[in-house]
C-alpha cells in the first residue's frame, strides 16, 4: 500500500506517513500557521500530485508563494475560486482552473474532476517517476470560506462527496479550518469525515500543535515551526 | 417542440421537449453540466427564443465568458435574447431583506415580471442557492408553473449532493416532466461519464443510461458495442463493413478456401446522433467459449442469418442461447433476402423461440440502406424500449 508523508516527524515516524483516503482536518486561529501548516503537507512528494482549492488567495499569488517558498509547481494543480469575482473573462490552463465564486460547488466539483483527468491524462509534467494510479493529494484553503457561502448541511454533504472520492482514487485530502470562526456543532460535524485532526495554537513562543487520530502517535503539544524555504516543518 | 440540440438526445425524446415542460439536469458532483445547459440554450437562442437565465452563482460577465468559450459563440449570435438574474440579484436582495419569507417574494417578483417584460420563452434556472435559501419546496415554487405561463418551458441544473432519494422525489411528486441525472465515474479508469433518463412524462420510456463523451463542447453519445453475430457464411462481415464508416477485420482461408473470420470483425459508425462500435463475432463452433466474453458489456446483439439455408438455423439458436444469458437486446437479420430463398419470419421465430419484441428484418447486407436499417432498429430497442 501507498504510504502518504506528511513531513511532520511526530507521524512519519510513528505511523511511516498517511494511508490512502486519509482526510486530515488542521485546526488553526487566524494569524496562525494553520494555512502554511496545510501547504507543507499538501507539498508533493516524487511521483505524487497536488490539487489545491483556493478560496482565499489567487491562483497567481499562490504560484509567487510556491516560487518564493522554492516549492516546484509543476506537478500542481489549482483550482482558484477568487480571480475570477473580478477577471470573469480570465481562462483555464492546464494547471490553473477557475470557477466563479467559493458558493459554485458545481463549478468546484468539475474542476476537480477535470484537474484529476489532467493527472490522469499524463498532461501535468512527468518527472520519470510516475506512479500509477497517480497519487494526489488535495489541499482545501479553506474550508472557513466555503462555510462561509454556504450552508453547513450543504457543505457536509459536498465533502462527504469529495472525501469518497478521494477514497476511491486512493488520494488524501487536507482541509483548513478556522477553530475560531465556528461553533463546536459545526467543528463536530466536519472532524465526522475526518481521520486525523491536527489542532494547532499560537502562544507568545510560537506556534503548537495536536495531533488527534492516530493511535501511538503523542496527543501532547508540541512546539513546530515552518521553514520559509520548502515549507519544512521543524519541531 | 423545443429541441435540445443534443442529437441523440432529441432522437430519444421523439424530437425534443414539448412546449411548456420542466426539465431538470441533476449533476452528481464532479459532472459537467455546461455541455447540456449550454447547447440547449445555445439551440434555442438560435430558434429566436427570447431565455431568462436564472445563475445566482456567478457574475453575468462569468457567466457569458464560460458560455461564450465553451459554445465558441457569442450570445447575441441568435434572434433571440437573453436576460440574466445573476449573483448581484441574489446579493441586492439578501442585502436589502430580512427573512427569508420576503426575499423569496422578491425573487417571484423579478423572475415574474422579468417573464412578462422581455417575452420569455424558456427559463433557465441554476436551483443550488434558491434550494439552500428557500428549501426544496418553496425554490420549486418560485419556478413558474404551466398554469401561469402555459407555453413557458423551464431547464432547471441541479447539483445533486443527496443521491437518488432526492431523484426520486423529483419523479413521484411530479414536479418535472423530464428528469435526466448525469453521473461520472472517478477510479483508477476514472471519467467514465454517463446519463440516465429517470422520468419522461410525456412518453412511456423506461429508465435508460447512455454514456457520452464532450468534444469541443459538444456532447456525442455512443453505443460502445454492439455484438454482431450469428452461424458461419451468414454475412457479418460484410454486415459490419457495409454498416460501417471505417473499420477492420481478421480473415483466414479455412480448409475449403473460404474465408473466416477467426478474431473478430470491428467497425466504427456515426447513426442518429449516436457513435457506435460493432463487434463481429467468429460464427464457427470452435470459437463459442469466447462468445460471452466478446458479449460482456455489450448493449445490442444482431443476429445475421443466412435466408438461402435454413440448416443453419440451429446454429443460430445456439448462438442466441449464449447471447441471452447477457439479457440485452436482440435483433434478426435475415440477410440474403435478395436470392431465391424459402425461409419466413414464421420459421425464424419458431426455430429461434424469437419473442414478439424483437424484430425480424429481411435485407441483403451487400446494400448500406439494408443495414443501417438493422442498425436503427438496434438504437431504438437500446434507448427506447425494454429489452
Amino acid at each position: 500500500m501507498y504510504i502518504y508523508r506528511t513531513g511532520i516527524r511526530l507521524i512519519d515516524e510513528k505511523k511511516g506517513g498517511l494511508s490512502p483516503g486519509s482526510n486530515i482536518l488542521i485546526l488553526a486561529p487566524s494569524m496562525s500557521s494553520g494555512e502554511r501548516l496545510g501547504y507543507s503537507v499538501a507539498r508533493p512528494a516524487p511521483g505524487e500530485y497536488a490539487l489545491i482549492l483556493s478560496t482565499v488567495m489567487r491562483a497567481v499569488d499562490l504560484l509567487d508563494f510556491f516560487s518564493e517558498s522554492r516549492i516546484d509547481p509543476s506537478r500542481i494543480g489549482i483550482i482558484d475560486a477568487v480571480s475570477k469575482l473580478s477577471t470573469p473573462d480570465i481562462s483555464d490552463s492546464t494547471q490553473v482552473r477557475y470557477v466563479s465564486s467559493p458558493s459554485d460547488l458545481t463549478g468546484i466539483g468539475i474542476k476537480f474532476s477535470s484537474m484529476v483527468e489532467s493527472i490522469f491524462n499524463g498532461e501535468f509534467a512527468d518527472s520519470g517517476d510516475a506512479l500509477f494510479p497517480p497519487p494526489v493529494r488535495f489541499y482545501i484553503d479553506s474550508l472557513t470560506t466555503l462555510l462561509m457561502y454556504r450552508r453547513l448541511e450543504v457543505i457536509y454533504q459536498f465533502l462527504h462527496v469529495v472525501t469518497a472520492k478521494l477514497k476511491k482514487m486512493d488520494a488524501i485530502g487536507i482541509y483548513a479550518l478556522n477553530n475560531e470562526s465556528f461553533d463546536e456543532k459545526t467543528l463536530s460535524l466536519i472532524k465526522q469525515l475526518m481521520n486525523v485532526v491536527i489542532e494547532i495554537k499560537n502562544e507568545q513562543h510560537g506556534d503548537f500543535l495536536r495531533v488527534r487520530g492516530l493511535p501511538g502517535v503523542t496527543q501532547e503539544w508540541v512546539h513546530f515551526q515552518i521553514t520559509g524555504e520548502g515549507l519544512e516543518v521543524v519541531i | 417542440m423545443i429541441r435540445t440540440g443534443i442529437l441523440g438526445i432529441d432522437e430519444m425524446l421523439g424530437s425534443g421537449i414539448p412546449k411548456g415542460s420542466r426539465v431538470i439536469f441533476s449533476l452528481e458532483p464532479g459532472v459537467d453540466g455546461r455541455p447540456f445547459i449550454f447547447r440547449i440554450l445555445r439551440t434555442v437562442l438560435s430558434g429566436g427564443k427570447n431565455v431568462l437565465v436564472i445563475a445566482p452563482q456567478a457574475t453575468e460577465k462569468a457567466f457569458l465568458s464560460d458560455f461564450s468559450r465553451m459554445m465558441d459563440a457569442s450570445p447575441g449570435m441568435g434572434p433571440g435574447k437573453m436576460v440574466i438574474l445573476d449573483s448581484s440579484v441574489r446579493e441586492r436582495i439578501n442585502t436589502r431583506l430580512k427573512g427569508s419569507r420576503s426575499r423569496w417574494k422578491e425573487w417571484q417578483k423579478i423572475i415574474r415580471e422579468t417573464i412578462g417584460e422581455s417575452g420569455i420563452e424558456v427559463l433557465f434556472v441554476y436551483f443550488d442557492l434558491l434550494y439552500e435559501d428557500f428549501g426544496l419546496e418553496p425554490a420549486l415554487q418560485l419556478l413558474p408553473s404551466g398554469e401561469e405561463y402555459r407555453s413557458l418551458t423551464t431547464i432547471v441544473e441541479h447539483l445533486n449532493l443527496e443521491g437518488d432519494s432526492l431523484i426520486s422525489g423529483f419523479a413521484s411528486g411530479g414536479y418535472f416532466d423530464l428528469i435526466i441525472s448525469v453521473h461520472s465515474n472517478i477510479s483508477s479508469v476514472p471519467f467514465f461519464n454517463f446519463f440516465t433518463l429517470e422520468y419522461v412524462s410525456w412518453s412511456r420510456m423506461p429508465r435508460r443510461s447512455v454514456p457520452y463523451t464532450v468534444t469541443d463542447g459538444t456532447i456525442r453519445l455512443y453505443i460502445p458495442k454492439i455484438i454482431v453475430t450469428g452461424p458461419p457464411s451468414s454475412g457479418k462481415s460484410t454486415f459490419v463493413a457495409n454498416a460501417s464508416d471505417s473499420g477492420l477485420s481478421v480473415d483466414r482461408g479455412d480448409i475449403d478456401g473460404f474465408k473466416t473470420t477467426v478474431a473478430m470483425d470491428l467497425g466504427w459508425l456515426h447513426l442518429r446522433g449516436f457513435d457506435i462500435t460493432l463487434f463481429g463475432t467468429p460464427g464457427q463452433p470452435r470459437f463459442d467459449p469466447i462468445i460471452p466474453q466478446i458479449i460482456r458489456n455489450a448493449m445490442g446483439i444482431i443476429m445475421v442469418i443466412d435466408a438461402t439455408r435454413p440448416e443453419t438455423l440451429p446454429r443460430a439458436r445456439e448462438l442466441l442461447t449464449l447471447a441471452y444469458s447477457a439479457r440485452i437486446p436482440v435483433v434478426v437479420a435475415v440477410n440474403k433476402a435478395d436470392l431465391p430463398h424459402t425461409m419466413d419470419e414464421r420459421q425464424v421465430r419458431q426455430s429461434l423461440k424469437l419473442r414478439e419484441a424483437i424484430p425480424v428484418l429481411f435485407i441483403s447486407s451487400l446494400r448500406r440502406s439494408d443495414v443501417h436499417s438493422v442498425l436503427e432498429s438496434m438504437i431504438d430497442h437500446i434507448t427506447r424500449y425494454s429489452p
